[in-house]
C-alpha cells in the first residue's frame, strides 16, 4: 500500500469523531507491566554493531538502527521519525516527520511520515517524553490505511543539542507481546545513539557539501591557474619582448626565444649555467646592473634603463631593461628586455641626416625657416642666422626681419604675409628680395615657401632661403662681359663694313654736294634758273634726310646698348641687313637671292642682336666665296616656318667647312681668315642661345655651306610653374628676362 | 630720250654718266649742264654700250662697282673696241690702291664720292684737254 501518510496534512474533519489523546495513550502501563530481564550482552553487541555501522557505512545507519531496535525489542516494526522541513530535509522547525528507515512489517511505508502537530511523534515532542500509544489510528485517521495497524507503539524522542529532532519507535501489531519498562530503557539508550547518528549524518552531509564546495573551488582555481598559465605562456612565447627569469645569484634560469635571439645564445648555453648576467654585460654597464640589484632588494623591482649586452659573437646589442622579483624579499624574478637596435639605427640615421642638412645648408648658403601663420611663430635654421648676420638662436620677429631687409623690398614682406594668410589653405610661392647689411653691402635672396599643415591642422610655411648674391654678381659680370664681347664683335664687323658704310653715307652726301653746287650755279645764271634751283634744293633736303636715317640706323646697329626685348619680324630684319651690306656684297661680286617666307612667325628678342647675327652670317658667306670664279657667287638668305619656330638660313657656294669642323667653327677664336679675330660665330651662337634657339652649320650637297638658326616663337622662361607665385623685387636687368 | 645725234655739235660736248646709283644719275647731269656740257646718264655699262651715244661721248663718268659689267670691265671693253673715250671713275670706295690701278690702266682720274663740283670740273677739263 502506498504511503497514505504522504497525503499530508489531512485536515481534521470535525464531523468525523476522533479519539482523544488520552484514550490512545497507555504510557503508565510501561511501569506497571513486569519487565524483562535486561540482556546487557545483547545490548552491548548491538551497540558495538551500530557503532561500527556508523563508522563504516554512515549512510545506512538509520536502516541499521531500525533493524537493531526491532531486534533488541523483539517488536514487529521499528523505525525512526525525523522532523523535516519539507519531508526531506531534517530541520528542528520542521512541519513533518519523515520515516527514513523502517524495519519489520511496516517496511513498505518507508518514506512516509506524519504531520508535526497532529500525530504520535508530534505528541512525543510536545510532551517531551516517551509515550506508549495503542491504536493511534483512532485519533489520527490518516494512519488508518497504514497497515497493519499498531496494537501498541512505543515512541522515544531523541535530541541534538538539546533540541528534539525526531523519534525512534517500535510497533507491536498484535497481542503477542506488550512493551515494558525494559523496552523503554533500551529505547532510551538507542535514542541516544540515534542522536549521535543523526548528528554524524548531519555532519557528513555538511562535510559532503563542504567537500563539494571545496572541490568546486579547487576546480575553479585550477581553471584559473590554467587560464593564467596559458596567458603567461602566451606572453612569453609571443616573443614581443625578451623575457628572462633569473635569481639574485646572477644565474639565468629561463628565457624566451626573443631573448635568445637578441643575444644569440641557445637554450643549451643557458641551461648549462655557462651564461650568467655578468657574462652578458659589458664592463662599463656593470654599475647599472648593481644599482638594479640594489633597487630589487629595496623595492622588489627596478625601473627600465638602457644598457648593452654582448652577443655570443662578441658584438653588442643595445637594450631597454626592466624587471621585478616574483616575491618581495624573494630570490627569483623576471626581467623584460627590449631590443633597441632599430631605434638606435633610426636615431643615428636621423642624426646623420640632420648633419647632412646642416652641412648642406652651410655649403649652399641656404637657410630655412618655418612660419606658423596663426601665431606668427618663426623658427630659423642656423644657416639663416648666419646669412642675416644675426646671433644664432636669438628670437626672430617680423621686426627683426624688417631691420635687415632692404627698405625698398620691405613691402614684399607684407605681400608675403598677405599671401600666407589667405585662408584657402595657402599655396606655395617664391620671391626675391635684398638685404641691406649693417655695413651697407647688399645681399640678394631667393626664397621658396611651401605651405603645409602641422599636426594640429594649423597652416605652417616651411621655406628655403638662398643667398644668391654671388650668383647674381656673377651673372651681372657675365652679362657685362657678354655685352662687351658683343660690342667688340660688332666693332669688328664695323671694320669690315667700311665699303657699305661709306656707300650708305656717301650716296646721300654726294647727292647733297652735287645738287647744292648745281643749285648755286643755276641761281647765278642770267636769268637765274629758279625752277632748276628749286628742284636741286628739294633733292638736297631729301638726301640730307636719307643720310640722317642711315646714321641713325648705323648708330642703332653699332652702338653699345643693353639688350631689349620686342617682337621681331626676321624677314624685315634680314632685309635691313641686306640693304646695309649690299655694297659690300656687290663689291665682292656676290649675287643675293632672298627667299623669305610669308608665314614666318614673329619671334621675341633683341632686334639689333639678331641683325648682328644675320650680318655676321652674310659677311662670312661673302668671304667664303671670295675665291670662287667658276660659278656665280650665289648667296641665299632663306626664312621659313618650322612648327612654332622661325628659321633663317644663309647659304653660300664658297669653300665650305671640313665635316669635322661643323661644330668647331662656333668655338671662340676659331678663324680661317688672316686678320680675323674669330669671335663672330661664337658670339652669334651665344646670342641665338640666349634667344632660346640654336645656330648650326651644315655642308651643302655641292660646294659651300649653310648656316642656320631657329628661334622659338615664345621664348622659354616666361612660362610659370603651376602654383608658384612670383613676387619679384626690382633686380638687375638680365638679358632675355621677362 | 633724245638721241645724241640731235644735239648741235658746236654747242656742247657730250659727257656720259654711267652709274647704277639713281641719285648720281639724277644730280650729275644737271651739274654738267651748268658747266656747259651736254650730259646723258645710263644705269649700266650694258645700257651705255647699247646706246647710240658711245661715239658722241667725249668723256665718260664711270662708276666702279656695278652689278653685271663693272666700270673697269667697261673700260676694258672700250679699249678693245678702240674707243678712246677718256674715263673718269667715280666711286664711294676710298681705296687708293684701286685708284692707282685704274689710272695705270688709262683712266684720267678716279674721284671719291662725295666730290666737289670744282674737282669734277677739273677732272673733265683734264679729260678733254690732255696735257
Amino acid at each position: 500500500m502506498v504511503n497514505s501518510a504522504k497525503s499530508h496534512d489531512v485536515p481534521v474533519d470535525s464531523s468525523v469523531p476522533t479519539a482523544s489523546l488520552e484514550s490512545i495513550l497507555c504510557t503508565e502501563e510501561l511501569q506497571r507491566r513486569p519487565s524483562r530481564r535486561p540482556d546487557y550482552e545483547k545490548e552491548n553487541q548491538a551497540l558495538v554493531k551500530l557503532a561500527s555501522a556508523l563508522a563504516d557505512s554512515p549512510t545506512t545507519i538509520f536502516r541499521t538502527l531500525a533493524e537493531t531496535i526491532q531486534d533488541i525489542t523483539q517488536c514487529d516494526s521499528a523505525g525512526l521519525s525525523l522532523l523535516t522541513r519539507d519531508g526531506k530535509t531534517p530541520h528542528v522547525d520542521g512541519k513533518r516527520f519523515y520515516w527514513p528507515a523502517i524495519a519489520g512489517m511496516w517496511n513498505p511505508h518507508v518514506g512516509g511520515g506524519t504531520p508535526r502537530h497532529f500525530g504520535p511523534c508530534g505528541d512525543v515532542l510536545d510532551q517531551n517524553r516517551t509515550l506508549l500509544f495503542t491504536h493511534f489510528e483512532r485519533r489520527y485517521p490518516y494512519l488508518m490505511p497504514v497497515n497493519p495497524a499498531a496494537e501498541e507503539c512505543l515512541l522515544v524522542p531523541f535530541y541534538v543539542d538539546g533540541q528534539a529532532v525526531g523519534t525512534i519507535w517500535g510497533i507491536m501489531h498484535s497481542d503477542r507481546r506488550k512493551f515494558d519498562a525494559e523496552d523503554d530503557r533500551i529505547m532510551a539508550s538507542l535514542g541516544k545513539f540515534a542522536s549521535s547518528a543523526y548528528q554524524a549524518l548531519a555532519h557528513i552531509e555538511e562535510l559532503k557539501i563542504q567537500v563539494a564546495e571545496r572541490e568546486k573551488a579547487e576546480a575553479e582555481v585550477r581553471q584559473l591557474a590554467r587560464g593564467l598559465e596559458a596567458k603567461v605562456r602566451r606572453l612569453i612565447d609571443a616573443n614581443v619582448v625578451g623575457i628572462v627569469m633569473w635569481n639574485l645569484e646572477g644565474e639565468i634560469t629561463g628565457a624566451n626565444e626573443a631573448f635568445l635571439r637578441m643575444v644569440q645564445h641557445d637554450r643549451e648555453d643557458l641551461a648549462s649555467g655557462r651564461v650568467r648576467w655578468t657574462d652578458l654585460t659589458p664592463p662599463e654597464w656593470r654599475g647599472h646592473g648593481e644599482q638594479a640589484v640594489a633597487d630589487l632588494k629595496a623595492t622588489g623591482m627596478f625601473q627600465p634603463f638602457e644598457k648593452e649586452y654582448f652577443r655570443k659573437d662578441g658584438s653588442r646589442v643595445p637594450v631597454l631593461l626592466g624587471g621585478a622579483l616574483f616575491e618581495e624579499s624573494g630570490n627569483e624574478g623576471v626581467a623584460f628586455v627590449l631590443d633597441l637596435s632599430e631605434k638606435k639605427r633610426a636615431e643615428s640615421a636621423l642624426r646623420r641626416s640632420e648633419a647632412f642638412l646642416a652641412e648642406g645648408q652651410r655649403l649652399g648658403q641656404i637657410g630655412s625657416f618655418s612660419w606658423r601663420v596663426a601665431t606668427d611663430e618663426i623658427t630659423w635654421s642656423a644657416e639663416l642666422y648666419r646669412i642675416y648676420e644675426l646671433e644664432i638662436g636669438a628670437p626672430v620677429t617680423l621686426e627683426v626681419i624688417r631691420s635687415r631687409v632692404h627698405p625698398e623690398d620691405v613691402s614684399l614682406i607684407e605681400k608675403m604675409k598677405m599671401v600666407g594668410q589667405e585662408r584657402e589653405g595657402g599655396r606655395d610661392f617664391e620671391w626675391q628680395y635684398r638685404l641691406l647689411m649693417p655695413d651697407h653691402s647688399i645681399k640678394y635672396m631667393h626664397a621658396v615657401a611651401h605651405a603645409t599643415r602641422d599636426q594640429d591642422g594649423q597652416l605652417e610655411y616651411i621655406a628655403s632661403v638662398q643667398d644668391v648674391t654671388a650668383r647674381r654678381l656673377a651673372e651681372e659680370a657675365r652679362d657685362k662681359a657678354r655685352s662687351e664681347l658683343a660690342h667688340v664683335a660688332r666693332v669688328m664687323t664695323l671694320g669690315t663694313l667700311t665699303a657699305s658704310i661709306a656707300h650708305e653715307l656717301n650716296q646721300p652726301l654726294s647727292g647733297i654736294i652735287t645738287n647744292a653746287s648745281t643749285c648755286m650755279r643755276m641761281l647765278a645764271n642770267d636769268p637765274p634758273d629758279v625752277d632748276g634751283a628749286r628742284e636741286t634744293a628739294r633733292r638736297t633736303i631729301r638726301d640730307g634726310n636719307r643720310a640722317s636715317e642711315v646714321i641713325t640706323r648705323l648708330r642703332a646697329l653699332f652702338c653699345k646698348k643693353d639688350a631689349t626685348t620686342e617682337s621681331v619680324n626676321l624677314n624685315d630684319a634680314a632685309l635691313e641687313v641686306i640693304a646695309l651690306s649690299l655694297a659690300d656684297l656687290q663689291k665682292n661680286g656676290v649675287v643675293l637671292r632672298p627667299e623669305l617666307a610669308d608665314d614666318l612667325p614673329l619671334v621675341t628678342g633683341d632686334r639689333v642682336q639678331l641683325q648682328q647675327v644675320i650680318l655676321n652670317l652674310v659677311l662670312n658667306a661673302s668671304d667664303a666665296m671670295s675665291g670662287v670664279d667658276d660659278r656665280p657667287r650665289q648667296l641665299v638668305i632663306r626664312t621659313e616656318r618650322e612648327d612654332d619656330r622661325a628659321r633663317l638660313t644663309v647659304q653660300d657656294v664658297g669653300v665650305g667647312i671640313e665635316p669635322s669642323g661643323v661644330d668647331k667653327v662656333f668655338e671662340p677664336f676659331y678663324t680661317t681668315k688672316s686678320g680675323g679675330m674669330g669671335i663672330g660665330l661664337s658670339v652669334s651662337r651665344s646670342i641665338i642661345e640666349r634667344h632660346h634657339g640654336r645656330l648650326w652649320a651644315t655642308l651643302n650637297d655641292g660646294p659651300g655651306a649653310a648656316f642656320s638658326f631657329s628661334i622659338p616663337r615664345t621664348p622659354e622662361g616666361l612660362a610659370r610653374a603651376d602654383g608658384i607665385r612670383n613676387i619679384q623685387a626690382p633686380a638687375v636687368a638680365s638679358p632675355g628676362a621677362a | 630720250m633724245e638721241s645724241c645725234y640731235e644735239r648741235s655739235a658746236i654747242d656742247r660736248i657730250l659727257v656720259s654718266v654711267v652709274d647704277n646709283d639713281g641719285s648720281v644719275r639724277e644730280s650729275l647731269p644737271d651739274l654738267l649742264t651748268q658747266f656747259g656740257f651736254a650730259a646723258r646718264a645710263f644705269s649700266s655699262a650694258e645700257e651705255f654700250l647699247a646706246s647710240d651715244c658711245v661715239d658722241q661721248t667725249r668723256c665718260l663718268l664711270l662708276d666702279v662697282a656695278m652689278p653685271g659689267m663693272t666700270g673697269p670691265d667697261l673700260q676694258q671693253e672700250l679699249i678693245r673696241r678702240r674707243q678712246g673715250i677718256p674715263i673718269i671713275f667715280i666711286t664711294a670706295d676710298r681705296d687708293m690702291i684701286i685708284r692707282q690701278r685704274l689710272i695705270e690702266q688709262g683712266a684720267v682720274e678716279c674721284l671719291f664720292k662725295p666730290f666737289s663740283d670744282m674737282a669734277l670740273l677739273e677732272a673733265v677739263n683734264s679729260a678733254l684737254h690732255p696735257k
